[in-house]
């Protein structure tokens, strides 16, 4: 029957062939969401025959396009699409972390631009010997071009992300160029080696001097900056001219791969427009091989990153074989696995793909606020107990949550060091979970505290006081535990373990209100230490991305729980935790202190981490997996094979 | 005519500046600092200090709103705090993408939803009308999240007869040399708008059937085409116009959702991604030009009402 038969015809014809176009329209779409079936564990394919050449279609994270050239970073602009995923493919950093293809945590001696660091005088001094490379402009990486980059660090760290007053660059003394290839570094103290690579050697860049001008048409070297005397307020007046130039140059997205500035790159790749290169400004970067690059691995593929609004629109692409990297969704992984490094089976309308889990070295807390006077004023008081930190951890059971609400693709944090990816920092008892699920022993930390515990009620302080069965100090009786925990909306994981972790404390009484808002509101609210004097009237929060060790990859904690630390969010104040941390400073053997003694003092409660991407790599493409740690992508090292 | 322009545009303006005003003070009321939500839990004191000086939030309220005035007054609407370029160029790349989608799909829902509601008059209580009026129900209800994830997979994923994405050029002509990428989303988004302008058709033609007029057109021997097309319809199409002019300020605000689905930044999502990123120049930004968009739209629709209705006239009075 025709659509004129359709017309014409009787009204009850017509009733029945609507309902059965409905029904067949309806099942076909459910047919095609819903093609899920089973499949076996996804694993890295090795071996082929090696293709030299080809474009790799590379998916940006939703809404992660990198917008900025210039390797010296503000905290606004500050990404890691902007550096691990972008910069440092076309500037190196002095020290690269993490290994193409491994998950590994240390320094990569082979794609650092110097030989790791010699210190002498007591730890004083370290000496940084320059590798032969090269820039594309034919020019070496030399001594002064280090001296650049720290000079411009003296000059501007207000617009320098990492900045931590009191530590790099407040700590380096002298920086001296000795030779073309050589640079001393003298600091105010005596530092333990492995921080000081790995927290501030590592936050180096190499700047070329012909980006040392002020104006387009200035010669090269001509701004002063390079060549200028470490500390010396006419070095800083220079390098403030020169960054106000670069940084006006690193405003004008649409000319970064015109640019002669931005054209000239250590790195393995180039975006320069000459070279085939480009980027635009709505996101899509074309990076082409750096056929001058000088370092042990020369690129054969052309990298696309391309940009999307959401992961959905990503997936469709993905399974649209547009792209050849991109990311499955947390909620099309169809079958949990048994590790969040470990690859369980890939969903089944991506055959053409394999799974690769991207796990990031960092950690996951949500902020007690240790001066809050919430909670009728009492909040505060109460977070300072540690018996009251541990109920609180107690009934968090963050193994169960990331196989139900991860599938798996998550990691416990139990402390500030992360127990995956594997690394060999983190220390046996940290690993060992101190707190694992036990409600019982949450109640009973409280009934032992003084307190009257009331099931999905609210408990009560009975025996106020300071004694090792009283409430603690500053708690009167009375006082209730009534609190409000704020986290980001927009990731159903992190709803659905707040929801459960609210009901666990309502359960032995910890009464708890959940409210969402958005990420910079919570961030806004919470991530802040509360000013001295201010009212502090914020309880909980969590806003869910964490922490991540980069580019301070050594993972002590000065500038997150010592007393008064800028990302101290918690006001956490603990003299021995503070003796401790200055010691990760100092001395080799203290880092397993710190973290024990932070693992078991809580100054935050310890949330999973999620893994940060589920990769989708193309079954011919080699390389790239498992991915680095840090987030760096090292595309020089990948290449197709035949089909 | 043109002292009714000159007091529209009069109140024009007054009204942009009160909306700026409003969105200005609501946003600056939003308690905690928005360095710290701009830069994020590593901010050190130092680097709060320097934001606050370089966006001058370290002034006085009014005195910031002065100087946003001062600066929307010239043209300049700003830096974006995370995206590394002037609010302008945002929108300037955002604005054209939105209204080729946008315009596109209205223009295709016009040409379509007018005949149609026509014709179900035409065939009013007939099967067709109740077919389309039960078609057009199921569109309307449909959301576009739904209906667009549908036809990328029918048409996208396993027939592969469209891409999955929108046109991924940033140029209008670059979008317009890609047609086939345009199909699936301008389909989506007028699938909406043809449902709702073929209600709004249909229902007012159905009106203007009963008028007098039409009785004397009929009287006096006119034809039914005649009746239909050159006496009703013109009477008729007077919501339509309406509706156009007041989606001025949707074309201009763009279609989100479908921006999603598809892959297509637009100001739609320009604006919700600077919502939920606190990029509050951009926010502002934005809102400056729905708003100029939508009081330009009903101008334009007081405007053709005259155009459409020679009765309608704009007099001192």
């Amino acid at each position: 029957m025709g659509l004129k038969g359709i017309l014409t015809g009787n009204p009850m014809r017509l009733v029945r062939t609507l309902a059965l176009g409905a029904i067949t329209l309806a099942a076909m779409s459910l047919m095609l969401i819903g093609t899920a079936g089973s499949a076996g564990a996804s694993s890295i394919p090795t071996g082929g025959t090696k293709v030299s050449g080809g474009t790799v279609r590379w998916a940006e994270p939703p809404g992660s396009a990198p917008t900025y050239i210039f390797p010296f970073m503000s905290s606004s602009i500050e990404s890691v699409s902007n550096s691990s995923q972008f910069q440092y493919m076309l500037y190196r950093p002095l020290y690269m972390f993490g290994f193409p293809g491994k998950n590994s945590t240390t320094l990569n001696p082979t794609l650092s631009l110097a030989s790791i660091p010699t210190y002498s005088n007591n730890d004083t001094t370290a000496t940084v010997a320059l590798k032969n490379y090269k820039w594309s402009d034919g020019e070496s990486v030399t001594a002064s071009d280090v001296l650049f980059f720290m000079n411009m660090l003296h000059a501007e760290t207000a617009n320098w992300y990492d900045y931590v007053p009191g530590l790099f660059p407040d700590n380096i003394k002298s920086v001296v160029a000795t030779s073309p290839s050589e640079v001393t570094f003298t600091f105010n103290k005596s530092y333990e080696p492995t921080w000081m690579t790995y927290n501030e050697f590592s936050q180096i860049t190499p700047f070329p001097t012909a980006w040392d001008v002020t104006s387009a048409t200035a010669a090269s070297g001509s701004g002063g900056c390079s060549s200028g005397v470490y500390g010396a307020s006419s070095t800083d007046a220079a390098c403030t001219s020169v960054y106000n130039f670069l940084n006006g140059q690193a405003g004008n997205i649409s000319g970064f791969s015109s640019s002669p500035i931005w054209s000239v790159v250590d790195g393995p790749y180039t975006i320069a427009a000459s070279k085939g290169g480009s980027f635009s400004s709505s996101g899509q970067v074309t990076l082409v091989p750096n056929t001058s690059y000088s370092g042990p691995q020369k690129a054969t593929v052309t990298v696309q990153e391309l940009p999307f609004t959401n992961d959905n629109a990503e997936f469709n692409a993905l399974v649209g074989g547009s792209i050849d990297v991109g990311y499955v969704p947390q909620q099309d992984i169809t079958q949990n696995t048994s590790n969040a490094t470990n690859p369980g089976p890939n969903n089944p309308r991506l055959t053409n793909f394999y799974l690769t889990p991207w796990v990031l070295y960092g950690y996951n807390y949500a902020v007690d606020k240790f001066d809050s006077t919430g909670d009728g004023g009492n909040a505060g008081a109460i977070y300072k107990q540690l018996y009251f930190r541990q109920a609180l951890q107690s009934v968090v059971d963050q193994p169960a949550m990331i196989a139900k609400f991860l599938k798996g693709y998550g990691v416990p944090t139990y402390g500030p060091v992360p127990v995956l990816p594997k690394n060999n920092l983190v220390d046996a008892y940290e690993q060992s979970n101190p707190y694992p699920y036990n409600p019982s022993h949450a109640k009973s930390l409280l009934t032992s505290h003084g307190w009257k515990v009331v099931p999905n009620g609210t408990d009560t302080c009975q025996k106020p006081g300071t004694g090792p069965s009283d409430c603690g100090a500053g708690i009167p009786k009375g006082a209730q535990l009534n609190f409000t925990m704020a986290y980001a909306s927009g990731t159903e994981w992190q709803e659905q373990m707040m929801t459960v972790e609210q009901s666990a404390w309502n359960a032995i009484g910890i009464k708890t209100a959940l409210v969402s808002n958005t990420f910079p509101t919570v961030i806004q609210d919470y991530a802040a230490p509360c000013m001295t004097g201010s009212p502090c009237t914020v309880e909980e929060g969590w806003w869910g991305g964490g922490w991540e060790y980069s580019p301070d990859y050594y993972p002590s904690g000065e500038t997150l729980f010592q007393t008064n630390a800028g990302s101290n969010s918690g006001n956490y104040n603990d003299a021995k935790a503070d003796t401790l941390i200055a010691a990760t400073n100092t001395t080799e053997a203290s880092l397993d202190d710190y973290q024990n003694y932070i693992a078991k003092q809580l100054p935050a409660i310890w949330e999973p981490n999620a893994d940060y991407e589920l990769s989708e790599v193309r079954s011919t493409l080699r390389g790239i997996a498992p991915q680095n740690p840090f987030a760096n992508l090292f595309p020089e090292y990948w290449y197709y094979v035949k089909k | 005519m043109t002292g009714f322009l000159v007091r529209r545009l009069l109140q024009a303006v007054i009204v942009v500046i009160g909306v700026m005003a409003f969105m200005f003070v609501l946003i600056h009321l939003i308690p905690g600092g928005e360095a710290r939500a701009v830069l994020g839990p590593r901010a050190q004191p130092p680097a709060i200090a320097a934001f606050n000086k370089e966006n001058g939030l370290n002034l006085p309220v009014w005195e910031q709103f002065f100087r946003y005035l001062w600066n929307l007054g010239h043209f300049q609407l700003g830096r974006s705090y995370y995206l590394n370029q002037n609010v302008t160029a945002l929108i300037g790349q955002a604005l054209p993408k939105t209204l080729v989608l946008v315009g596109l799909s209205t223009l295709f829902a016009v040409v379509v939803a007018i005949p149609l509601g026509v014709y179900q008059v035409v065939r009013r209580n007939k099967p067709e009308d109740y077919i389309i009026t039960g078609l057009t129900f199921v569109l309307y209800a449909m959301p576009a999240f739904l209906l667009g994830t549908l036809l990328i997979l029918w048409f996208g994923i396993y027939i592969k007869i469209f891409p999955t994405e929108a046109p991924q050029s940033t140029s209008i002509l670059g979008i317009l040399s890609d047609p086939r990428a345009l199909v699936l989303p301008v389909l989506t988004l007028s699938a909406i708008t043809i449902a709702s302008f073929s209600r709004y058709m249909r229902s007012s033609m159905m009106e203007t059937m009963t008028e007098d007029f039409v009785r004397t057109a009929r009287a006096k021997g006119a034809g039914p085409q005649r009746v239909l097309y050159v006496h009703a319809l013109r009477n008729a199409i007077i919501p339509i116009v309406t509706l156009l002019g007041l989606s001025l300020g949707t074309i201009v605000s763009g279609a989100v959702i479908t921006e999603s689905v598809f892959n297509y930044p637009g100001m739609g999502l320009l604006a919700i991604n600077s919502a939920f990123r606190e990029d509050l120049p951009t926010l502002l930004g934005v809102t400056f030009v729905v708003t100029i968009a939508t009081i330009a739209g009903n101008l334009l629709a007081d405007i053709l009402y005259a155009v459409v209705d020679p009765r309608i006239r704009y007099a001192k009075s």
